[in-house]
């Protein structure tokens, strides 16, 4: 068994009076990929943002490679390695690959006169792509010119080259098509064969739930209640719980 | 066959803006200005077809490109000349105030076969007009008259224009240690000082208000101080509050509107410039201050401004006769430029006329290109003892 | 490991290490060509033929200088406008700082501080303006535009008032006028230096890079960790700094400090530099070498009409008409290159 990169315990968080998370306990071994789960209010995003140290929890504990963290900040956060890749992937349209992929964490010439060093962003980045089998034309490319899944793989190979411990990617493939999507869970496989990052991945599709996640937890009304390595479960399971839900719900509404 | 098309592509800006080409003496076609002088039966259709409309519209519009190849001219006794190019320069392109004073340079330019450019600035600003100053030297043009509305910024300029053999005169305002060759203008001070002692005849006490649009400014401030001047030196307890109203004329009026809610208590209203005159009138008229005894005048004969001092809003108003100064200042550089720089110069007052209730008729019942209210070219008559 | 087959739901596309260092004058043409700067620099180059064909007075060396002096002023205030641009913000004010600054220095030479003190001292002053315009905008969070229509006032009646609404001339030893503004060669090298200078800092610096970033993705800037309201402060800053330094050459240049220079005309003419130069009015992309050259466009219209003799009226009408073509044609380049360019 890998070791243990990140855990929560009984995470709750609620904002006035809705309670958003009520018990929310994962746990993420090194190099593993874990699929999250769960309708749209049923906490999801409040869990990401706990764990990305952009909320604090109400209670309940978070570990990071073992050890109790009480995240202060995105930026504390990001400095122990835990990485979000939002839905805007974060990316500036206008700039070209490699600054992109540099963009916060620049190589500058030495000296006073703090000149970008281009030529070594640019190798590196190239370096790097090509480490991560992820296809671009060029490292010159405007941002703005590649496709969908492109841009989502460079968003997820910044991270990994800033030495990114934990993933968090949101929705990765929402929006985009068959194709698209293909390029960026080839990355995800590519990453979870070389073993050094942990990813967890909110998601609705369950085919790509199944190609790439180890393990799938299902979020529900604020609570974790299933939690299986994906090879002990299958999509038909996941079905019946998340439409056994859905039945509950419509016979709550005739009811009242 | 295709003469047209090709010119019109080597030159699409020229084919669309007449030029002076086959230029003769003759009469103008009535209804047709522009801001040359003289033009042949085949140009003015040539305008009229290319550009219509916009010329019969307004004797404003001034569509002019000037032409290297001037054609000569002999008109009067005087000999054959090149048909001369001078640039007015002017800090308020578009005020109203200059119609007449474009008549008359226009009106001379024909009589003596010359031309003329009207640029500058709109706003007032020194640096456009410099550069327009600058420019028209770069053009090497015949002439230069400039409005000397900054103490100091024309005097490098006029100085290269002079070194580069080009006369420069000034009109309208005048600045004291620049070496313009001569003015053609009103004496501003001794206007002012009119203004002045009238203030001090109608008003005797209290406190009065004179707006000046841009404060500072050679053409007007002379005015405002000569004003001051004359009420100083008639000891009367009268207090003259200077207020800016800016350079164009609508913001002119609401500020002036503005200043008299905040004081109702005022004696009189007085300015030194057109548009301010004009705002001071509508002022008056529209509070009715005038059955209130307040007393109002100010300068330049803006035909708002005649009407009310015929409806009795303003007391007066002061000519400074714009038509002479376009007028003179082309005969001064013409003379010039014709008797080699031997002669020409000569500084020309413009005159100082109080315009009142008495004697603004006349100026009412005719509408003549003198005073800017008409573009036609006609005869005045007048009958009777001059008074 | 590059090269491995993946197993991948995509045919492996061509590899990505290609050859992509072309020759040297290759490199130069498709540079030339890609860059934005090209389509305003040919319709610049196009005025100037026609302008000097219909008049030959044009490229005298005398209306060159006059050409200059008046484009630099505007080229260097456009720059500031730039970076703010780029930010996907704006700075109305500029004009009014540009008349505010030749008027801190004179008051404060006349109150005894030397030369270069009273020029700093008004540079100062601008730089106050741009950062009362900065914390407005990004900590108060009002859109720039109302922050500096409404300091534009404020600075401008401030100015009328201090200067009691009269123009007054500047002192200066004939060293201080002649770096500061005084002839053509001083005010067109101070254009061309900042316009170089801030191109570099936009190319190639990381505050560049990050007003680009800020501008092109704010909310992604942020979350890359990107301080952006420091960017966009110090934008303010700069741009009210430039607009100042403008306006202090040009009081140099004309002799005259007047409470009416500048204004909305000339912030109005800098922002239509930099547009016309090919920066986005909504942010995150611009160059400062294209509002120089738009600056320069702008200036070889108005100086080019007025030498051709049109007369004030009708000077509107074509300048307007001219900008709107000579847009086309940028426009149209632009659209031809980025069409050129792609895959």
């Amino acid at each position: 068994m890998s070791e243990e990169v990140l855990r929560t315990e009984h995470i709750s968080k609620s904002f006035g009076r809705v309670a958003a998370l009520r018990d929310a306990s994962i746990q993420l071994a090194k190099g593993e990929v874990l699929g999250l789960l769960g309708d749209n209010g049923a906490g999801k995003s409040t869990l990401m943002k706990i764990l990305t140290g952009f909320h604090k929890p109400d209670s309940g504990k978070l570990y990071f490679q073992s050890k109790e963290v009480e995240l202060r900040s995105v930026s504390h956060a990001r400095s122990l390695g835990i990485e979000p890749v939002y839905q805007d992937l974060a990316l500036i349209n206008e700039l070209s690959v490699y600054r992109n992929m540099f963009l916060q964490r620049e190589i500058m010439h030495g000296g006073i006169l703090r000149i970008l060093n281009d030529g070594a962003m640019r190798e590196h980045a190239r370096d790097h792509l090509d480490e991560m089998g992820v296809n671009v034309p060029s490292v010159d490319v405007e941002i703005s010119k590649l496709s969908g899944g492109q841009r989502q793989a460079i968003a997820v190979a910044r991270s990994v080259y800033a030495n990114a411990k934990v993933l968090l990617l949101d929705e990765p493939t929402a929006a985009m098509g068959v194709r698209e999507s293909a390029i960026i869970l080839d990355l995800i496989r590519r990453l979870k064969e070389k073993g050094e990052v942990s990813i967890i991945i909110v998601a609705h599709n369950y085919a790509h739930i199944f190609d790439v996640c180890d393990r799938v937890s299902l979020l529900q009304n604020g609570e974790i209640t299933f939690d299986r390595l994906t090879k002990e479960t299958s999509v038909e399971e996941l079905m019946n719980l998340v439409l056994h839900e859905l039945r509950s719900a419509r016979e709550r509404i005739s009811r009242s | 066959m295709y003469k047209k098309e090709v010119q019109f592509l080597s030159n699409p800006i020229k084919w669309l803006i007449p030029t002076n080409k086959g230029m003769k003496r003759i009469n103008l076609p009535p209804g047709v200005s522009n801001s040359y002088g003289v033009v042949s039966r085949r140009e003015a259709l040539r305008r009229a077809a290319a550009a219509g409309a916009l010329i019969s519209l307004s004797p404003l519009a001034g569509f002019g490109v000037s032409n290297a190849e001037a054609a000569e001219e002999a008109l009067g006794k005087f000999p054959k000349h090149p048909q001369w190019k001078f640039v007015f320069v002017s800090h308020v392109t578009t005020n109203p105030f200059w119609v007449p004073l474009r008549y008359g340079a226009e009106d001379a330019c024909a009589l003596l076969g010359t031309s003329f450019q009207w640029t500058g600035s709109e706003k007032s600003l020194a640096t456009e007009m410099v550069n327009a100053f600058n420019t028209a030297v770069s053009a090497k043009a015949d002439g230069i008259a400039v409005a000397l509305v900054d103490p100091s910024a024309f005097n490098d300029p006029v100085e290269k224009a002079l070194a580069a053999g080009i006369p420069v005169v000034s009109y309208n305002a005048d600045a004291k240690g620049n070496k313009r060759l001569c003015y053609i203008g009103q004496d501003l001070f001794l206007s002012g000082k009119a203004l002045g002692q009238r203030i001090v005849e109608a008003v005797g006490e209290g406190e009065v208000a004179g707006f000046i649009a841009t404060p500072g400014q050679l053409n007007i401030q002379p005015r405002m101080d000569g004003a001051r001047e004359a009420i100083k030196e008639s000891g009367k307890n009268i207090k003259l509050e200077e207020i800016a109203t800016g350079p164009t004329v609508n913001e002119e009026l609401s500020r002036i509107q503005a200043y008299y809610t905040g004081h109702p208590d005022i004696k009189g209203m007085f300015a030194v410039d057109a548009g301010s005159t004009e705002g001071v009138g509508k002022t008056m008229a529209a509070n009715k201050l005038h059955e209130k005894g307040v007393h109002a005048g100010g300068f330049d004969l803006l035909p708002t401004t005649l009407d009310a001092i015929s409806k009795g809003d303003l007391d007066f108003t002061i000519d400074q006769q714009p038509y002479l100064q376009g007028f003179y200042t082309i005969m001064v550089l013409f003379v010039y430029k014709i008797s080699g720089g031997l002669s020409g110069l000569s500084d020309i007052n413009t005159g100082l006329k109080f315009i009142t209730k008495g004697n603004v008729d006349p100026y009412l019942s005719t509408q003549s290109r003198f005073e800017g209210s008409s573009s036609q070219e006609k005869v005045l008559t007048r009958s009777g003892p001059i008074s | 490991m590059p090269g491995d087959k993946v197993d991948s739901l995509l045919p492996r596309q061509e590899p990505v290490r290609r050859v992509e260092r072309h020759s040297l004058a290759r490199r130069v043409g498709l540079f030339l060509l890609h860059s934005r700067e090209a389509s305003i620099a040919i319709a610049a180059l196009v005025l100037v033929v026609y302008f000097w064909s219909t008049a030959p007075a044009f490229l005298s060396i005398g209306n060159v200088a006059n050409l200059a002096e008046y484009a630099a002023t505007t080229a260097i205030i456009a720059a500031g406008e730039v970076m703010v641009i780029i930010c996907a913000e704006v700075d109305l004010s500029a004009g009014m700082v540009y008349a505010l600054a030749p008027f801190v220095m004179y008051f404060a030479h006349e109150a005894g501080v030397p030369f270069g003190l009273a020029i700093l001292s008004a540079l100062v002053v601008a730089a106050i303006v741009g950062t009362i315009n900065g914390f407005v905008t990004v900590v108060l969070q009002i859109p720039s535009f109302i922050t500096t229509l409404g300091t534009l006032f404020v600075i401008n009646g401030f100015t009328l008032t201090i200067s009691n609404g009269y123009p007054v001339q500047p002192k200066g030893t004939p060293l201080v006028s002649n770096i500061f503004g005084g002839n053509p060669i001083s005010q067109i090298s101070w254009a061309i230096g900042i316009t170089l200078a801030l191109q570099f800092v936009l190319n190639k610096t990381r505050w560049g890079l990050h007003t680009i970033a800020t501008g092109g993705n704010l909310l992604g800037a942020a979350e890359v960790g990107i301080k952006v309201g420091v960017i966009k402060m110090g934008n303010f800053i700069l741009c009210s700094v430039l607009g100042g330094l403008a306006g202090i050459l040009d009081a140099f240049r004309i002799s005259s400090i007047d409470p009416l220079a500048g204004g909305t005309d000339i912030m109005f003419m800098a922002i239509a530099s930099s547009v016309i130069g090919g920066t986005l009015l909504t942010g995150g992309s611009g160059t400062v070498i294209g509002a120089f050259l738009g600056a320069a466009v702008l200036g070889i219209l108005k100086n080019g009409f007025t030498l051709s003799g049109v007369s004030a009226f009708t000077f509107d009408m074509i300048l307007g008409a001219a900008i709107l073509v000579t847009m086309v044609i940028n426009v149209r380049l632009s659209q031809l290159r980025a069409a050129g360019g792609n895959g």
